[in-house]
C-alpha cells in the first residue's frame, strides 16, 4: 500500500475468520494523501494471535 | 503479470476463480466457505445492527466476507464509494445504506453471475444510487479521483497482480480518499509439500 502511494497505513486487526490453517482475515486501512500533504507511513500494525494452527470447520456446502 | 506464475498457471487461476464463484452464485447463499457466512458472519464482524434488522434475509444470506471494512471508518452521507470484488453486492448495499440516496456506490466483480445476483438484491431493496458492473481490480473502469472511499472484502488475495490492483484503487480515489480493506492474509508459512501454486492460491 505504501509503495503505490497510500499513507497512514494500518493493519488494524485480524478478524478471526480463517479459510485454512495458514490464513486469516485482516483489516487494512490507508489514505490517499492530499496534494502537498506530508506523507505519514505505517501508523499501526497488529500481530496475529499466537493460537496453535487448527483446521477451520467447513460450513455446510463448503468447498 | 504475476512474477511467480506461468501464463498457463495464470489462466488456470482465472478459471478456478470463475468456477468457484459461479458455484457460490448458483448456491444462492454464502455456504462455500470455511468461516461463518450470512447474517451470522455479519453479526460476528460487527456490521451495523440496523442493516441486520432491515435487510431481507436472502440478501444477508449472501454475505461471505472475511471481515467488516466498515469497521475501519465511517462513510458520510453523500459520499461516493467503490466496492472492488463486490460479489453478490452485500457490502455495496451496506455502503449504499450508509451514504444514503444522495451518495453513489459502484460494485465491480469479475463474475457475471454474481453481478446478476447483486442487481437482483438491489431491486429487492429498491435502491437506485448503486450500480453493478463486470470488471477487474487490475483495470478499474472508472476515471481518476472518482471516489471518496474504496472498500473490498476478501478479494485482493485472489488478484493475480496485487500491486496493480492497489495502484488502481489509489488512482480512482480522490485526494484524502480512504481504502478500507478486509482481506485474507498468510499468518503461517505454507509447507513446501502442500501442493502446487495454483491450488495454494485459495489457501
Amino acid at each position: 500500500m505504501l509503495k503505490v502511494g497510500f499513507h497512514r497505513v494500518s493493519l488494524l486487526r485480524y478478524t478471526g475468520f480463517k479459510s485454512s490453517l495458514y490464513t486469516e482475515g485482516a483489516l487494512f486501512y490507508g489514505e490517499k494523501p492530499v496534494d502537498g500533504q506530508a506523507r505519514e507511513t505505517i501508523v499501526f500494525q497488529a500481530e496475529p494471535s499466537a493460537e496453535p494452527l487448527q483446521e477451520p470447520a467447513c460450513k455446510p456446502g463448503g468447498t | 503479470m504475476s512474477p511467480d506464475l506461468t501464463e498457463p498457471e495464470i489462466l488456470r487461476v482465472r478459471q478456478d476463480i470463475k468456477e468457484k464463484y459461479d458455484r457460490v452464485a448458483a448456491a444462492g447463499s454464502g455456504g462455500c466457505f470455511q468461516y461463518p457466512t450470512g447474517p451470522e458472519g455479519m453479526q460476528l464482524q460487527g456490521y451495523p445492527p440496523e442493516v441486520l434488522r432491515d435487510f431481507p434475509p436472502e440478501v444477508l444470506a449472501a454475505f461471505c466476507g472475511v471481515g467488516n471494512p466498515f469497521s475501519l471508518g465511517s462513510l458520510a452521507p453523500g459520499e461516493a464509494v467503490l466496492d472492488i470484488g463486490c460479489g453478490a453486492g452485500v457490502d455495496s448495499l451496506v455502503a449504499g445504506y450508509l451514504v444514503g440516496p444522495g451518495g453513489r456506490v459502484a460494485g465491480l466483480d469479475v463474475t457475471p453471475a454474481m453481478i446478476e445476483r447483486a442487481r437482483a438484491y438491489q431491486a429487492r431493496l429498491g435502491v437506485g444510487h448503486i450500480t453493478f458492473q463486470v470488471g477487474e481490480a487490475e483495470a478499474l473502469p472508472f476515471p481518476d479521483k472518482d471516489f471518496d472511499a474504496v472498500i473490498s472484502n476478501g478479494v485482493f488475495n485472489l488478484a493475480l497482480n496485487k500491486e496493480k490492483a492497489l495502484q488502481e484503487a489509489h488512482r480512482v480515489l480522490k485526494p484524502g480518499g480512504r481504502l478500507m480493506l478486509a482481506d485474507m492474509v498468510l499468518v503461517a508459512a505454507l509447507p513446501p509439500d502442500l501442493g502446487d501454486k495454483v491450488e495454494n492460491w485459495f489457501q
